[in-house]
C-alpha cells in the first residue's frame, strides 16, 4: 500500500471509522513512512482547530422575528377571507371618492332646502311670541270664570316669566290643596296648568289671525339684527292669480328675489328676499293692489336684507 | 447521557406533533432550543453573521410550512440542519453569481509568520494577547472553510463543527456513507493545506 492510499485512509483513521484490519495496515505504514506520519499529525491539528472554532451565539430577536414572520405568513384560513375583500380593498380610493361625494351632495341639499325650513318654523315663532301679550287680556277672564275648576291657569311661555307667575301662584293652590296631600310636588301641577291653558290661548290667536295679519317684526331687537328677517304682508285681494303675477312685478321691481310661490285653497304665500329699506316702498305698492293688513311692522330695526312672506288672501 | 439526549428526542417529537396541530406555541420552544445550532451551520457554511441571521430566519419559516412532510423517524435536529444547508448553498451560489463579497483568498497576504500558536484546550487561562491571536486564528480558519468547495464544506461542518454522525450527514445530503467519508477526507485535507499556508506550521 502505497503513501497516497493510506493518506486517503488517515481520515477515516483518525475517528476509527475503519476496518481493524486497515487500521493495522495503517499502524504499520505509519511506523515505516515519516512523510505519512507528518502528515497524520498535521491533520489531527487541522482537526484541532476547526473543533475548536468557537460557536457564534444567535442575536435575541431572532427566536421572535422567526416567530412574528411565521406568524405573518402563514395564515391560510385567512386567506381565503382576504381574498374576497381583495377587489374591495383595490377599490378603496373609489369608495373613499364615493364617500367624499355623497358628503358634498348632502350638504348642497341641504343648504338649498334650508329656505324652505324657515318659512315653516316663522308660524310656531309668531304665535309663540303673541300668545303672551293675548295672555294679559284673555287668560285672566278665562282663569277667573274658572277659577274653582282649574286652579289659576299661570301664563305660559317666555321662560322667566313663566317660572316667576308659576310660582306666584302655587301658594294659593298649596292652601287648597295640602288637606289632601301632605307634600304636593311642586313640579308636576304647574306643567298641567300650563298645558290646559296653552290650547285655549292657542285657538284665540288662531281665530283672531285667521284674516288679519299674520306677522310682525318679532319685539326682540336681537333678533332684528341679523340678516335676515321673516315678515309675513297679509294682502286681500279679488283675483289672487293676477294679484300674485302683479306682486310678482312689484317684488322683482324693488330689487327682491323671489323665493318661492305656494298655493292652496284660499291662500297664497310668495317668499321673497328683498332689502329692507324697501319694504315700506313694498307696502305701499301692495296696498295698491289690495287691502293691506299688516301689524307692529317694525321696519326701521331692521339691516340688510330680510325674508318676507306674503299671504294672499281672496277677499 | 445517552437517556437525557433520548428526552430531549422524545420531547421534539412532542413538540413537532403539537406544531402539525396548529400549535406555534410549540413551534416558538423549537426555534429557541435549535437556533444555535442552525445558526452556527449557517455561519461556517457562509461565514458571514448576518447572512447567517437570515438563513437561519428563512429556513424555520420554510420549516414551520413544510412540518406535516417531516417524518417522525428523522430528527428535527437533522431535518432542520438539512434545510439550512440547502439554503446556505443557495446563498453561496447566488453570491458566486453577484460576486458581491469576495471569497477568502489563500492568495492574501498572510501577516503572520510569527505564529506559532498553541491552541491547546487544556489551558484556560489565557493572555490578551492569546485571546487576541485566538481570535486571529479563527478568523483565519473560517477564511480556510469560505475558501473550500461548497460539497466539501457541508461535510466538514456536519461532522468536525456540528459532530453528527455519519448516518446523519449521508442522510442530510442524500448520498452514501462512503461518499461523505471521501469528501471529508478531502476536505481536511485541504482544509489542512490551506492552514499551513497562512498560519505556517501547524
Amino acid at each position: 500500500m502505497d503513501c497516497h492510499n493510506i493518506q486517503e485512509m488517515l481520515s477515516s483513521y483518525i475517528e476509527g471509522v475503519i476496518s481493524p484490519e486497515e487500521s493495522k495496515l495503517i499502524d504499520e505504514h505509519l511506523s515505516a513512512c515519516s512523510k505519512c506520519k507528518e502528515a497524520l499529525y498535521d491533520l489531527k491539528k487541522t482537526l484541532e482547530y476547526v473543533q475548536n472554532l468557537e460557536e457564534v451565539e444567535p442575536p435575541e430577536w431572532l427566536t421572535q422575528t422567526v416567530m412574528t414572520r411565521i406568524r405573518s405568513e402563514t395564515e391560510p384560513r385567512k386567506g381565503i377571507l382576504q381574498k374576497l375583500f381583495y377587489p374591495l380593498y383595490i377599490k378603496l380610493p373609489i369608495e373613499a371618492v364615493a364617500v367624499v361625494l355623497i358628503a358634498v351632495t348632502a350638504l348642497y341639499i341641504f343648504k338649498t332646502i334650508q329656505p324652505e325650513i324657515k318659512p315653516a318654523k316663522a308660524p310656531s315663532e309668531e304665535t309663540t311670541a303673541r300668545i303672551p301679550s293675548r295672555e294679559k287680556e284673555e287668560i285672566p277672564s278665562i282663569s277667573e270664570s274658572k277659577e274653582n275648576v282649574i286652579p289659576q291657569s299661570p301664563p305660559l311661555e317666555k321662560g322667566g316669566k313663566r317660572g316667576f307667575e308659576a310660582e306666584r301662584a302655587l301658594p294659593s293652590k298649596k292652601t287648597e290643596t295640602m288637606d289632601k296631600f301632605v307634600e304636593l310636588p311642586e313640579a308636576p301641577s304647574p306643567i298641567t296648568k300650563q298645558e290646559e291653558s296653552r290650547p285655549s290661548a292657542g285657538a284665540v290667536a288662531k281665530d283672531e289671525s285667521k284674516n288679519q295679519v299674520l306677522a310682525r317684526a318679532p319685539k326682540s331687537k336681537a333678533l332684528a339684527e341679523s340678516k335676515e328677517e321673516i315678515i309675513t304682508l297679509t294682502t286681500n285681494v279679488d283675483d289672487i292669480e293676477t294679484a300674485k303675477k302683479e306682486i310678482e312685478k312689484v317684488l322683482i321691481g324693488l330689487g327682491g328675489k323671489i323665493i318661492k310661490t305656494e298655493s292652496y285653497k284660499d291662500n297664497n304665500f310668495i317668499t321673497a328676499d328683498l332689502d329692507s329699506k324697501k319694504a315700506a316702498e313694498l307696502i305701499v305698492k301692495l296696498k295698491q293692489i289690495g287691502e293691506v293688513k299688516e301689524k307692529d311692522m317694525d321696519l326701521g330695526s331692521m339691516e340688510g336684507y330680510i325674508e318676507i312672506r306674503i299671504e294672499i288672501v281672496r277677499k | 447521557m445517552r437517556e437525557k439526549e433520548r428526552t430531549i428526542v422524545n420531547k421534539d417529537a412532542e413538540l413537532v406533533s403539537s406544531c402539525k396541530k396548529g400549535n406555534i406555541e410549540a413551534f416558538d420552544v423549537l426555534v429557541k432550543k435549535h437556533q444555535k445550532r442552525m445558526l452556527n451551520i449557517a455561519y461556517r457554511m457562509v461565514g458571514n453573521y448576518e447572512d447567517a441571521c437570515e438563513i437561519v430566519q428563512d429556513a424555520f419559516v420554510s420549516a414551520y410550512k413544510s412540518i406535516k412532510n417531516f417524518k417522525e423517524k428523522a430528527s428535527i435536529s437533522t431535518w432542520l440542519s438539512a434545510i439550512v444547508i440547502n439554503l446556505s448553498r443557495n446563498h453561496l451560489k447566488q453570491m458566486k453569481i453577484q460576486r458581491n463579497r469576495e471569497a477568502f483568498s489563500i492568495d492574501d497576504p498572510v501577516l503572520t509568520d510569527e505564529g506559532k500558536i498553541n491552541v491547546e484546550p487544556g489551558s484556560n487561562e489565557l493572555s490578551i494577547l492569546e485571546k487576541l491571536e485566538k481570535k486571529d486564528v479563527q478568523q483565519k480558519v473560517q477564511g480556510c472553510i469560505n475558501s473550500l468547495d461548497n460539497e466539501f464544506k457541508e461535510v466538514l461542518v456536519l461532522r468536525d463543527i456540528q459532530g453528527f454522525s455519519y448516518d446523519e450527514i449521508s442522510d442530510m445530503l442524500k448520498m452514501p456513507e462512503g461518499t461523505v467519508k471521501s469528501r471529508l477526507s478531502r476536505a481536511r485535507y485541504a482544509l489542512k493545506d490551506c492552514l499551513k499556508k497562512i498560519i505556517g506550521e501547524l
